[in-house]
């Protein structure tokens, strides 16, 4: 690895300074899970890191009944699937930031930092998506707001202009009966990139019987994350039936546009996000309904 | 206190688990320099020009070495026909590379990144060659020929035109006969692949010249006294004045056996005058040393309506890969082992070995009886679903006894304990399974995850502590198991034999010296013997056999065995064959020094070579022998789960019957078990080497996906039988190989059972078995 200058910052706007100056020979660090092993392999060559974990915005997780959560950009995933907030409003976060990496890579790992790093498979992106995320910006040119799901450009390649970077993400409160998850098939049952992820969030009707709103969105089946709102539009107004899950699972796949690697075929990734879409919306709806609960390590409960 | 016997803390345990014991890559000297190899990076090439000026003009750099510099450019554990270097300047064969990750040249430099910014530097100009990656292709008349010059082949004359590097043939009985005779017959072709050790430690090591004018190479391997002889053979020096020196060895699994940088560091010692070191890194490691060879495998089996097995043809083709290796050797074993432990009248066996443009095929735990297993215990599974017979029943009908004669027309060494491994399995398979089994795939599809609980009553061999807590149910269960509605369940049954020691007709011996120190009492015994300790924990078995046969406390024990000054060879950690081996040596010097300290000599020392009784090499055309000195056994009892939507499969519960004939250290004995499961569960399940012409594509740990701890088996049970080796110190057999053979067969037979359908082609990954449960139209919709 080749010697990198290395800078802490300790304002947005510091921040913004220092990444200006120096464009495209400077990075923002947070975790690094992703920034270093790209340095050390030599797939990114920079010139200075700049460390905003410093800056208090970007290490801040807090909930406010009104405005929602906010989650920094560099909290690391350890502080998110350990907050009770969290584990009461916002379910499918903690399927994801209980399964990204492992737990050493949970401890560092930030979702900035997933979301910057911009990988169709990224874990974290398909359930901020069914959590209506919106990206909170900070430029040359001031702040700006971006739903998650127009953050993306294709693999790698953000919005984001020079000088930009990622301050955190507003989560909206969500409405009563509101429930989400996350499901990520891969080969072992452990740290390895998704050959298809699966964020699902549903709104029902109190009597939990009707949806009255859907959020569904794939991860590694397309260049970039991909949002289908046509497979949440199908269920509004639907009864909650297998029927209507299928139906919504079978739009999904549809949608999905993936390519064969070493980790999946077409076929097969195209077969799983049908799969893990019914299976996420399932979930979501037991968590809607109240019928199931996610225990300390964030693993599911109430299953036989 | 007995110390055979008890599960005493490992020797090493305290140094390993605090840092302090020094791996290669932590051994340092004052001076020391830094290397960096250039690979070739094509598969199949005539190197026609390496310019290495403008490498040796970079800052830092000490010197860079080509195939010119090496004395005897040719080096290989069974036959030379791999170069120490690729390129101009030695010999003929040296010009060609046949591998990617063959080595072309040696930087040397003040540290490791001038060293790699040197060997970046190195230019190399190539006349491609066709590449051929497919053993079946390798054969045809029209295929690239990888070796067509001549080095010593010890197998008597070698075709040059052919990629063919050996052929075995067994005939035994008379098969059309045996065929006849058969009311059911089944046939099928199995496909294992190429698989990675993935040990803890990537190669390393550091050579320097000592002030006596020796060579001292401190490295990781499996067998000193071989790294000697091959350093000393591609340095063109006698062997003494080679020093092979190993520190702790962080795994090996049979991928130390062939060289890394045993024989580059020694040369570019030699060549600088400096202490050299280097440390791969992990995609060196995965890339540059050899795998488990892949074999296709046609299989034919006869039975009598009886379930007696009475013809069985099996043709293998393994793929060597670019050099020999350990090739010839393990295709031995597979030509025997893919009949299974099992007494067949009439037998026909062809089995070839051949070269490609793929990464060298070599030794890895099993020796080619795993892949020989995975198809003779298919066919047994077969035979016993097309009998509507119990797995149990059909195999107690074929299985070796004692006395029974092997197709080599031999009979099975003494202590063959096939049959009670097998009644002990049948223990937990469960006698009113054998009704279930028969409509294969007509296991319910159950609703939901939870498992089954079965085990067996009041099992006096299990040696689990009474009390000891189960993983509690759902503790590894990950959030997609939890979502799964569908799944199906089965169970399997898989039995193995694999030979103890080096096979055919090798020389095997196993060196040891034991000196007793004291006066009246003795107070000390010094035990010499250099058998590799590669983790699996032969030193401390060395020490509780000499504290045993000794009398003495472990504690008053002390193994010398740290380089090839220590004593002769104790031949290669691997086989199954150290702690027999070795404690078969121990047990004869302890004898004889203490007969020594009766005659008063003080210290009373003794030297002993321990020779087991000889074995013989196949005859070329019938494969007539006494092949082995002794086998262990093992079988093994699967449960699993399939996902019906994704085709992952999970392993609930995996019983090892293992018969050890003595456990040394019970402890380390379930470790082994559980270790060989866990190993043998990604082979089945997960690991796949790729390689696309000629290329390897699984170059880390993050594509070339070993098990976690979530992944291993939910429930590993080590079922310790203890019925001696007659030829075995103590009685003590053989073990550490076998309980890695039968999982791979038991998996798929229970994958069978779940949804009907036989994998013959390993790895079952969810892709595969999702693919066939659609072809089969059983994957619902979701």
């Amino acid at each position: 690895m080749r010697a990198v200058d290395y800078v802490p910052v300790r304002s947005v706007e510091e921040a913004v300074a220092v990444l200006a100056e120096h464009g495209d020979r400077a990075a923002p660090l947070a975790g690094g899970t992703d920034l270093i092993a790209q340095l050390k392999e030599g797939h990114r060559s920079i010139d200075l890191i700049v460390d905003v974990k410093p800056i208090p915005e970007l290490m801040e997780l807090s909930y406010d009944p009104a405005a929602g959560l906010w989650i920094g950009g560099a909290v690391p995933c350890h502080r998110i699937s350990r907050s009770q907030v969290v584990r009461r409003h916002y379910p499918a976060l903690l399927d994801s930031t209980t399964l990204i990496g492992g737990i050493q890579i949970q401890g560092r790992a930030s979702l900035g930092g997933n979301v910057c790093n911009a990988s169709p498979a990224a874990d974290s992106v398909p359930n901020l998506i069914a959590h209506s995320a919106t990206c909170h910006v900070a430029g040359p040119q001031g702040t700006r707001t971006i739903p998650l799901e127009a953050f993306f450009v294709g693999p790698g390649q953000t919005v984001l202009r020079p000088g930009e970077f990622l301050v955190g993400f507003r989560l909206p409160v969500p409405p009563a009966h509101f429930g989400a998850a996350y499901l990520r098939f891969i080969p072992r049952n452990e740290m390895d990139i998704a050959v298809v992820g699966a964020g699902a969030s549903v709104v029902l009707s109190p009597d939990g019987q009707t949806v009255q709103a859907a959020r569904i969105a794939l991860g590694a089946v397309a260049p970039t994350p991909l949002y289908v709102p046509e497979a949440g539009q199908a269920l509004v107004g639907q009864p909650v039936t297998e029927e209507s899950i299928a139906r919504a699972a079978q739009i999904a796949r549809d949608a999905a546009r993936p390519i064969t690697d070493m980790r999946g075929t077409v076929a097969q990734r195209k077969h799983l996000a049908g799969v893990l879409t019914a299976r996420a919306l399932r979930i979501a709806i037991d968590r809607a309904r109240g019928t199931k609960t996610v225990d300390s390590l964030g693993r599911l409960n109430g299953h036989a | 206190m007995r110390a055979v016997g008890s599960s005493l803390p490992r020797v090493d345990a305290v140094e390993k688990v605090t840092g302090r014991a020094p791996y290669p890559g932590d051994v340092d000297l004052p001076g020391q320099a830094w290397m960096k190899i250039v690979y070739a990076g094509v598969p199949h090439a005539r190197i026609l020009r390496v310019d290495v000026d403008r490498a040796r003009a970079m800052p830092g750099v000490i010197a860079v070495l080509t195939a010119a510099d090496v004395p005897v450019n040719e080096y290989g554990l069974i036959m030379p026909d791999q170069p120490v270097l690729c390129g101009p300047g030695s010999t003929p064969q040296a010009e060609y590379v046949r591998w990617e990750a063959d080595h072309v040249a040696l930087v040397v430099a003040e540290t490791p990144e001038q060293a790699q910014a040197a060997a970046d530097q190195v230019r190399i100009e190539y006349q491609e060659l066709p590449v051929v990656t497919d053993p079946l292709a390798a054969m045809e008349p029209d295929a690239p020929i990888l070796h067509p010059f001549d080095f010593p082949y010890p197998y008597g004359e070698r075709d040059r035109r052919s990629n063919v590097l050996l052929e075995y043939h067994i005939r035994h009985g008379d098969i059309q006969a045996g065929f006849a005779q058969a009311d059911v017959i089944v046939e099928a072709e199995y496909r294992t692949h190429a698989a990675e050790h993935a040990y803890l430690q990537p190669e390393a090591g550091l050579a320097h010249v000592r002030d006596d004018g020796r060579i001292e190479v401190i490295v990781a391997g499996q067998w000193m006294h071989e790294d000697q002889e091959q350093i000393a053979h591609a340095l063109g020096l006698p062997r003494e004045r080679i020093v092979v020196r190993y520190p702790a060895i962080g795994g090996a699994f049979g991928g130390r056996e062939d060289m890394s940088v045993q024989i580059v560091l020694a040369l570019a010692a030699w060549k600088t005058g400096r202490p050299v070191k280097i440390v791969w890194s992990r995609e060196e490691s995965i890339v540059g040393h050899h795998k488990r060879h892949p074999f296709i495998i046609r299989a034919k089996w006869g039975a009598t309506r009886e379930g007696k097995v009475v013809a069985a043809r099996m043709d293998l083709i393994s793929d060597a890969g670019a050099y020999a290796y350990t090739s010839t050797k393990v295709l031995g074993n597979a030509t025997l082992m893919c009949l299974g432990p099992y007494e067949i009248p009439n037998a026909w066996v062809d089995a070839r070995t051949v070269y490609t443009n793929n990464c060298p095929s070599g030794a890895f735990r099993g020796f080619g009886a795993p892949q020989a297993h995975f198809a003779a215990e298919g066919q047994m599974n077969r035979l016993a679903q097309a009998l509507g017979m119990d797995p149990v029943e059909i195999r107690r009908r074929n299985v070796l006894r004692e006395g029974s004669i092997l197709a080599t027309g031999s009979p099975v060494p003494p202590g063959c304990t096939a049959l009670q491994v097998l009644e002990e399995a049948a223990r937990w398979w469960l006698p009113e399974r054998a009704v279930a089994v028969q409509g294969a795939g007509s296991r319910p599809t159950v609703e939901g995850g939870a498992p089954a609980q079965h085990s067996p009553e009041g099992n006096p061999a299990r040696r689990l502590e009474p009390g000891r807590p189960e993983r509690p149910n759902g503790l590894f269960q990950t959030s997609l198991d939890a979502s799964r509605r569908r799944v199906a369940r089965g169970r399997g049954l898989a039995l193995c034999f694999k030979n103890v020691g080096f096979s055919l007709g090798f020389p095997e011996h196993c060196h040891a010296w034991v000196e007793l120190h004291g006066g009246a009492e003795i107070e000390r015994a010094r035990v010499g013997c250099v058998g590799a300790e590669v983790g699996q924990g032969a030193h401390t078995a060395m020490v509780q056999i000499a504290a045993e046969v000794l009398g003495l406390e472990p504690e008053r024990i002390e193994l010398v065995a740290e380089d090839t000054d220590v004593t002769g060879s104790s031949g290669s950690s691997s086989a199954s064959r150290m702690t027999f081996m070795a404690g078969n040596a121990i047990q004869g010097a302890a004898e004889r020094a203490l007969a020594r300290w009766r005659d008063e000599e003080r210290p009373a020392r003794a030297e002993f070579v321990f020779r087991p009784r000889p074995t013989t090499p196949y005859d070329p055309e019938t494969g007539a022998s006494d092949p082995n000195i002794t086998y262990g056994y093992c079988a093994q009892v699967a449960d699993v789960e399939v996902d019906l939507e994704t085709g992952h499969i999970t392993v609930k519960r995996l019983v090892s019957v293992n018969d050890v004939g003595k456990a040394v250290n019970p402890q380390q004995v379930e470790g082994q078990i559980e270790g060989a499961v866990a190993q043998s569960v990604g082979w089945t399940l997960l690991e796949h080497f790729v390689q696309e012409e000629g290329r390897a594509l699984t170059r880390h740990l993050s594509t070339y996906l070993i098990p976690g701890v979530v992944d291993v088996v939910e429930e590993i049970v080590p079922v310790i039988l203890e019925l001696p080796d007659p030829q075995g110190p103590l009685g003590v057999r053989g073990m550490a190989e076998m309980p890695f053979i039968p999982t791979a067969p038991a998996i798929a037979a229970a994958v069978q059972d779940a949804v009907g359908i036989w994998m013959d082609e390993l790895p079952l990954t969810p892709e595969r078995v999702w693919r066939a449960l659609r072809e089969a139209g059983k994957a619902p919709v979701p």
